[in-house]
C-alpha cells in the first residue's frame, strides 16, 4: 500500500468514528463508540504494517521515543495529581462526630464533571506529545534544509 | 567526489534522506550499526567518515551535563 492510500484510510476510518461518536451520543450508548474506537485503532494499526513507501529509519524511531518518555515524564505527573486529590476525598471518612461537624463533606463531582476532566487530561496527553515531539524534530533536524 | 545525492545513499542503506542531512547537519548522531552501513558504503573505514568526539554528549537532555 502507498504512503497516500494509507492517510485515505486513515481519513475515512476518522470521518466513520466520528459518525459512530455522534451516533452513540444519540443512542445514549457509549458501549458502542468504545468498541468502534478499538476496532479503529486495529484497523489503523494493521493498515499502517501494509505501507510499503514510510521509511521508520533509527532517527525517526529515536524522535518517537523521545518524545514519548517525556509525554510520560510530564503526565504521570500531572495525573497522580488528580487522581490523588480523588483519592484524598474518597478516603475522607471522619472519625469523630465532633471532629465530623467541623470539617466540610466530601466534594463529588458529578460523573458528567468527572468526564470532562477526562477529556481535559486526555487532550493535554496530546497537546503534550504533539509538542514535545515537534520539539525533538526539530531538535534531531526534521526541519533542516540543504543547499543541494 | 562520488557524484551522489543524499536521496541515492539514504536508499542504498535504507534510512530517510533527511536522516543523512540530519547527520551531514551534525543534528544527528548516527547509530553504530548506521554509521558501518555508511562507511561500507563508501568502501573505507569508519574513521575516515566519522570522527569520534569525547566531549559530545551521547545521550540527550535527560541528563544534565555535568553528569555526561
Amino acid at each position: 500500500m502507498k504512503k497516500n492510500s494509507f492517510y485515505l484510510v486513515f481519513g475515512c476510518i476518522a470521518l466513520a468514528l466520528l459518525a459512530i461518536f455522534w451516533y452513540s451520543v444519540e443512542l445514549h450508548e457509549p458501549l458502542l463508540i468504545e468498541i468502534a474506537f478499538i476496532v479503529g485503532i486495529v484497523l489503523v494499526y494493521l493498515a499502517k504494517i501494509k505501507v510499503t513507501d514510510i521509511i521508520n529509519d533509527e532517527r525517526d524511531m529515536k524522535i518517537t521515543e523521545q518524545a514519548t518518555m517525556r509525554t510520560m515524564q510530564v503526565f504521570w505527573v500531572i495525573f497522580c495529581a488528580f487522581s490523588i486529590g480523588a483519592v484524598m476525598e474518597i478516603l475522607h471518612i471522619p472519625e469523630f462526630p465532633r471532629q465530623a461537624s467541623s470539617i466540610r463533606p466530601p466534594v463529588l463531582l458529578p460523573p458528567r464533571m468527572m468526564g470532562y476532566i477526562q477529556l481535559g487530561l486526555l487532550c493535554l496527553m496530546i497537546f503534550l506529545y504533539v509538542g514535545f515531539r515537534i520539539y525533538y524534530a526539530k531538535k534531531y533536524g526534521d526541519f533542516e534544509t540543504d543547499e543541494e | 567526489m562520488h557524484n551522489l545525492t543524499q536521496e541515492h545513499l539514504a536508499q542504498a542503506i535504507g534510512v530517510n534522506r533527511q536522516t543523512i542531512l540530519a547527520i551531514e547537519k551534525e543534528k544527528y548522531i548516527p547509530s553504530l550499526d548506521l554509521a558501518f552501513k555508511i562507511s561500507r558504503y563508501f568502501g573505507v573505514n569508519i574513521e575516515e567518515v566519522f570522527i569520534f568526539d569525547e566531549k559530545t554528549p551521547t545521550h540527550d537532555i535527560f541528563y544534565p551535563k555535568a553528569l555526561t
